[in-house]
């Protein structure tokens, strides 16, 4: 049985995604053709009135390489940490303009078959790589001495590149590191958020204990596995992996879930997994 | 009964799947090869024996950084490429870099005078979120300094050309301080002042003329290169 659209979270989730991305594709032509400059930027520093933001990684690397604090850049960056730190990978799922061109791709996919739409991992690398993606990420930058994610980070490659083709008409080569990362989301389901992403490590990083959990009830359960094959990220819902650190609070499981054994709570993370250690589980045979 | 928690993890590993492993293993070796074979070898050598010449800074005469820049030294590893500065420019003239012109400079910003200049708006300035540009007045701008040539300029050679001009004089928003005539109205700069917009750079009408062979008699120069050619005494 299929919940409604309005019910389902992921409907909330993808129009979420394609309202963030919306904003930066309207932007520039709002700003180069009317002059309304109310909102600037893309994910890199949005700027929302006088409320700015200024992305974590790029702006750790701006401080790491030029060895100096400026304020306006940490004050830029509090507000996504705070975000990061309460509701965890968030942004990821629900704003960054990656996943909704991969979400976009997956749709495509889906047109062919449902199998090819959520399971395809022809490369499957093990889960920690994401930290050596952020620990390489921050030392080449240490290495070279300029900071490097600013040039190469995707999610400001779109956005960069739709703002250069309204101001100036023209595009740039990086466009190709967008285009690989989607090629790569073809061969294995958002490949380049779970393996390779440093912003999307970081965030993970700050959000290892956040606020906002999938619960996972292992006594409602009935391992029917279909929030595994559903998670983008690859991670096991069914074995309470939802509450782990690479999870990224899609709610995908939640919706796809028949005995809501997977609900949203707001509390501390590590009381939840205690819980589930304690529980007394019925053995699935008996409920059979 | 913690079963469930810890299982499958020693079960899936006992079918290694060969074939995607070869799979992974011939694109790595692809990529990694293509790489070492695909580029011109001279010219990364070249570029390693001299680490300078890697980051050797896009920035020369008439092309300049936007208002309220740090020091070139520093302006790249501050700058986080947001390009809020030339989405907010009501003028247009701040533009970035492309890889191949900059290298690590990639998409810092830059105002190539000679196109479109400066008009010290100061909305840059205000909306940079990292330091590398940073508030201050209009008054203590310092993109550049404006130079001007004797020898190209219509109103110094006045008994050569019978041309009376003073468009950069007109056009200096710190007319009278930055740019001033002297008792024969030939302009003359004074470094103190100048904040090097570069508004008489782009106004200058000489490159019209057929004596000046498309030069323009005022150029703008970035500091650091004003100050070395100062000693150098060339200026």
């Amino acid at each position: 049985m299929k919940k409604p659209f309005y019910k389902r979270i992921t409907f909330y989730r993808y129009l979420s995604l394609t309202l963030f991305f919306l904003l930066i594709v309207i932007n520039p032509i709002l700003i180069h053709k009317y002059g309304i400059t109310f909102i600037q930027g893309w994910y890199q520093s949005f700027a929302f009135g006088n409320l700015f933001i200024v992305s974590p990684l790029e702006g750790l690397e701006s401080i790491l390489t030029s060895r100096s604090i400026y304020l306006t850049t940490i004050i830029g960056m509090l507000l996504p940490i705070i975000i990061a730190l309460l509701l965890g990978r968030v942004f990821c799922s629900w704003a960054c303009p990656i996943n909704f061109l991969s979400m976009l791709t997956d749709k495509i996919l889906g047109i062919f078959s449902q199998k090819l739409k959520y399971n395809r991992n022809l490369i499957t690398l093990p889960r920690y790589i994401l930290w050596f993606a952020l620990i390489t990420e921050l030392i080449l930058t240490l290495i070279i001495g300029y900071p490097l994610y600013v040039w190469w980070s995707p999610q400001a490659l779109v956005g960069r590149e739709i703002m250069l083709y309204v101001f100036y008409k023209t595009l740039t080569i990086e466009l190709i590191i967008v285009f690989v990362v989607l090629f790569m989301n073809l061969l294995t389901r958002r490949f380049f958020c779970r393996y390779l992403c440093p912003l999307g490590a970081l965030l993970a990083l700050l959000g290892k204990d956040r606020k906002l959990v999938i619960k996972y009830n292992p006594n409602l359960c009935v391992n029917c596995k279909l929030c595994d094959s559903r998670c983008p990220m690859n991670i096991k819902p069914s074995q309470g992996e939802s509450m782990s650190i690479y999870c990224w609070n899609c709610f995908e499981c939640k919706d796809v879930c028949p005995k809501g054994a997977l609900e949203i709570k707001w509390g501390d993370i590590k009381e939840f997994k205690k819980e589930n250690e304690k529980l007394v589980l019925v053995p699935k045979e008996n409920i059979i | 009964m913690k079963e469930r928690f810890t299982k499958n993890s020693s079960i899936k590993n006992e079918k290694v799947d060969t074939k995607k492993r070869k799979l992974i293993k011939a694109t790595i070796g692809a990529f990694i090869s293509g790489t070492l074979f695909g580029c011109d070898k001279k010219e990364i050598l070249g570029k390693l024996k001299d680490p300078k010449n890697i980051a050797k800074s896009p920035i020369t005469v008439n092309i300049l950084r936007p208002p309220g820049a740090v020091d070139e030294r520093e302006f790249a590893q501050k700058c986080i490429r947001c390009g809020r500065c030339g989405e907010v420019c009501p003028y247009n003239c701040i533009k970035y870099f492309d890889i191949k012109e900059a290298g690590v400079f990639t998409f810092t910003p830059y105002i190539n005078v000679l196109e479109k200049p400066c008009y010290l708006c100061m909305k840059c300035v205000e909306v940079c979120p990292s330091g590398a540009l940073v508030p201050c007045e209009k008054e203590d701008v310092r993109m550049g300094i404006a130079v001007l040539d004797r020898v190209i300029c219509l109103t110094w050679n006045m008994y050569e050309t019978g041309i009376l001009c003073k468009t950069c004089f007109n056009v200096c928003p710190f007319s009278g301080k930055a740019l001033k005539l002297d008792l024969h109205m030939r302009p003359y700069i004074d470094e103190n002042y100048c904040t090097g917009c570069g508004i008489c750079a782009y106004a200058c009408p000489a490159d019209t003329h057929p004596r000046s062979k498309g030069k323009k008699a005022i150029y703008i120069m970035p500091v650091r290169i004003y100050k070395k050619k100062k000693k150098e005494k060339k200026i």
